[in-house]
């Protein structure tokens, strides 16, 4: 039982991290949310021993994710705003 | 289950989980630097974790984060940048925020360092630190300069 604890633990982290990135509703803060749920995943890979997926996960949830979220939620905006000034023109 | 581990479950469970709900809740700025302090806080038990497990090579892990970590957080500067500086953060929290992401860093790479086999490990063990301590300070410094201020990366 106690070599289980760090998987229980990382289970937990995963489990509170993934919570709330469903619960998240405005796509920065989700931003965030999911690179912490991509450290959370790439620790529970760690204590599982898979430390090419960890490797992985840590490539794509920490820097990929965030990125390709916030450029598309910058394109938005600004297409909005352009939108909007073409309204008032 | 040896010591490495406890000592990776608790700072797991000391600080990695209040970084967590950091990020979780609250405002943008809040969210960002919690992140990185989740970073340097993932990356330090990985290290223990490697120690614990008795794989050397499980600090790749820790590296290849150390260079990512901040590489993640300054794409929210870059990208959120006005809405970050928006409003000027208290010094407290700059000072706060700053020692919380840099004290840990030698309190787990030096014991690492001392348990593991001395030569080329030790040498990447402190490299990993020092990157940790570096990418730490420099992310706290970007997401906390006061509006107008700053600029110290030429942009």
């Amino acid at each position: 039982m106690g070599g289980d604890l760090p998987v229980v633990v990382a289970l937990l982290l995963v489990a509170v991290a993934g919570t709330a990135a469903v619960l998240a509703r405005d796509p920065v803060r989700q931003a965030a949310v999911l690179a912490g749920l991509g450290l959370a995943l790439a620790l529970l890979f760690a204590v599982l021993q898979a430390p090419d997926v960890a490797l992985s996960q840590l490539a794509v949830g920490t820097a990929l994710t965030p990125l390709m979220v916030l450029l598309s939620v910058r394109k938005v905006r600004r297409k909005a705003r352009s939108e909007r000034r073409e309204e008032h023109e | 289950m040896n010591g490495w581990l406890a000592a990776a479950c608790a700072l797991l469970l000391v600080g990695f989980l209040p970084a967590l709900l950091g990020i979780c809740t609250g405002p943008v700025r809040r969210r960002v630097l919690a992140q990185n302090l989740a970073t340097v806080l993932a990356a330090l038990v990985m290290l223990l974790l490697s120690q614990g497990y008795a794989r050397p090579s499980y600090t790749d892990m820790a590296l290849v984060l150390a260079v990512l970590g901040p590489v993640g957080t300054l794409v929210y500067e870059r990208l959120l940048g006005e809405e970050l500086r928006a409003s000027r953060p208290r010094p407290l929290v700059t000072r706060t925020m700053t020692v919380l992401g840099v004290a840990p860093v030698p309190a787990v790479v030096l014991p690492v360092c001392v348990a593991a086999t001395p030569g080329r490990t030790t040498l990447k063990l402190l490299f990993i630190g020092c990157l940790l301590v570096a990418g730490s300070a420099l992310c706290t410094r970007a997401l906390t300069t006061p509006p107008g201020g700053g600029g110290s990366d030429g942009r």
